[in-house]
């Protein structure tokens, strides 16, 4: 362990705040982590913050205007190593679930109307990683407690920290649950990294994939299992669009555009 | 080995009293389906249930657990925390299935977390009635001779009660009022009766004889890229295989110190994570790879290393995959050379 404890800074773009909050609901751990780190910014967790270089450098939120790029980048520059942590920030979040329709423009007229927005210029949200390197990611709508701590716990050790890689299927089948998908019913779970404990299904309530995709995920079988269950195409792809966010837009697109050709 | 003889309505009474021993586990309903649960007394069991989701390797071999805590100067093992279980209600096949398992952990490298729990947990069988998913009669694990302390056959009347250890043969000696050595010719009749009832029972007609020659000539087949266009890559085959055993540990450290727990979690060959190494090659990248030694291990590699399939029967993986690739399945997509709808 390095005698100095590591400089750290958690920033916030476009999404919900969660997993900032979800780091300052760590209420008995809070003292750790400000004693194991200098927490030298966090805007959300005190007003004494210093802007300067970092060890590591926690993001949240997607990226979604021309003043976030600009900051996100900024952050990239004076730190040593950025996590990605929120669903938002690892893939783009529900807000990125129409990513490759090209639908932005119809989508923003809709909300803003003719309204002229000065504040920033918008684009449609994206992951951290479509614009500056991602050093590790820690999904989680909002994350995990026990893998944001184990993480931050390896880090300040100077070692690397592991995160299942595996679906929440495996998870689910720890907990000895019913296969939801099974039984004929719409579950993300094969698509969806673990580290959530499987909470959903262990109360029978399906997975909708907030943790994002996993790394080695299967999207036209699912699909496949899917349609044969009754389930309608635009529905299914709505359905794991929606926190899949690049990484599955681009499948979906891929998959598609076989389709088409197979048909011409 | 010892048979004797006991009156059904007395099996309350005897699992009621060996809780002395430690804490009874068994058969439960979970929704639709089944988890070897703690319980109080028989009559929260659900005897006549097939299968349980998960086998119970759980209790010799947990899901996720800590092996020792370390620090800067050594480790620690964590020892002596397991309880003292009684499991009851085992079905031959995943008594079979533990049998596989000692093999692995006990054997050539005995693995002591897996030696404490196994010696802490006495394995106290039932006989069953085979559903549509099982195939333990392909498998040659529809009955069991050895593995438990004591096994129960249900002969309708009262049960025969094979004593199969020395802990079993204590438990006996608890209630020795409760069993009897009166066997006579109707008991050898009804039980021979019994073995003939049972094997009828299967619907299941999955045939594994020449399996291992299957899968060494479709080694380079195509079914197995069908396969993997198929697999949703989700583990769950893995986790509910009484036989698979592989594993994953990590260190977790606290926070702000060098003081930590090394923890073990069940892993699965499916993953590509599995068989990713240093420098970033991966041996089975592919799942149809993956696939390809899954099912070789099973109904091939082991019956060339042990004479016998690493698959006891059971159907979970028939009852759980939701994309229906399953011992059966696979078999005889190789056999046919097509991958069924």
């Amino acid at each position: 362990m390095t005698k100095q404890s590591p400089k750290i800074g958690v920033y916030g773009f476009t999404g919900c705040a969660g997993d900032q909050l979800m780091i300052l609901n760590c209420e008995d751990q809070l003292v750790d982590i400000f004693g194991a780190t200098e927490v030298r910014s966090f805007v959300m967790a005190k007003s004494d913050n210093h802007e300067g270089e970092l060890d590591v450098a926690f993001v949240e939120g997607s990226i979604s205007t021309d003043e976030q790029l600009r900051r996100v980048k900024e952050i990239r520059e004076r730190s040593k190593v950025l996590i990605a942590i929120g669903t938002c920030a690892c893939h783009g979040g529900p807000q990125a679930m129409k990513l490759g329709e090209g639908k932005f423009d119809e989508m923003y007229k809709k909300v803003y109307g003719n309204a002229k927005i000065t504040l920033a210029k918008a684009f449609e949200a994206q992951p951290v990683d479509a614009f500056v390197k991602v050093d590790m990611y820690i999904p989680g709508c909002p994350i995990d407690k026990t893998e944001f701590l184990t993480a931050v716990a390896k880090l300040v050790a100077g070692r690397h920290p592991y995160l299942y890689k595996f679906p929440v299927c495996t998870e689910c089948k720890w907990r000895e649950n019913e296969c939801i998908l099974y039984n004929g019913k719409f579950c993300a779970g094969p698509l969806t990294k673990a580290g959530c404990g499987a909470i959903c299904p262990s109360h029978n309530i399906p997975c909708v994939g907030c943790w994002g995709p996993t790394d080695d995920l299967n999207v036209s079988a699912e699909y496949d299992l899917l349609k044969e269950k009754g389930y309608k195409p635009e529905e299914i792809i709505q359905k794991i669009k929606k926190f899949g966010g690049a990484k599955v837009a681009q499948i979906v697109g891929e998959l598609e555009k076989k389709k088409k050709e197979a048909k011409a | 080995m010892m048979i004797l003889k006991m009156k059904k309505e007395d099996l309350p009474a005897f699992l009621d009293s060996v809780k002395e021993w430690g804490e009874l586990w068994g058969p439960v309903k979970k929704g639709e389906k089944v988890t070897y649960a703690k319980v109080d007394a028989l009559s929260q069991m659900d005897l006549k249930a097939t299968r349980t989701i998960i086998p119970p390797k759980k209790f010799l071999y947990p899901q996720r657990f800590t092996m020792f805590d370390f620090d800067q100067d050594g480790y620690v093992e964590r020892k002596g925390d397991v309880p003292k279980r009684i499991l009851f209600g085992i079905h031959p096949c995943d008594i079979h299935g533990i049998l596989i398992m000692d093999k692995l952990f006990l054997e050539n490298y005995k693995d002591p977390y897996y030696a404490e729990r196994r010696e802490k947990t006495l394995i106290l069988g039932h006989s069953c009635i085979p559903d549509d998913k099982c195939m333990c009669i392909a498998t040659n694990t529809d009955f069991i001779a050895e593995g438990f302390d004591l096994f129960f056959t249900d002969l309708k009347m009262f049960y025969l009660v094979w004593v199969g250890s020395t802990k079993g043969h204590d438990l006996v000696r608890m209630r020795p009022d409760l069993f009897s050595r009166d066997l006579d010719k109707n008991d050898i009749l009804n039980y021979t009766e019994y073995r003939k009832w049972k094997t009828a029972q299967f619907k299941s007609n999955v045939d594994f004889t020449g399996m291992p020659d299957v899968f060494e000539l479709g080694y380079n087949s195509p079914v197995w890229d069908q396969l993997g266009d198929k697999c949703l890559s989700c583990g769950q085959c893995t986790m509910v295989c009484p036989t698979c055993n592989c594993y994953n540990q990590v260190d977790e450290v606290e926070l702000g110190s060098l003081e930590g727990t090394r923890d073990r979690f069940w892993d699965s060959c499916m993953f590509r994570e599995y068989s990713l190494v240093a420098g970033g090659h991966n041996f089975r990248d592919k799942r149809a790879d993956r696939l390809r030694l899954w099912y070789t291990h099973k109904l091939q590699a082991y019956i060339g290393e042990f004479g016998k399939p690493a698959c006891v029967g059971c159907g979970r993986c028939v009852a759980t995959c939701p994309v229906d690739i399953n011992v059966v399945t696979v078999s005889t997509a190789l056999k046919e050379q097509e991958v069924g709808k």
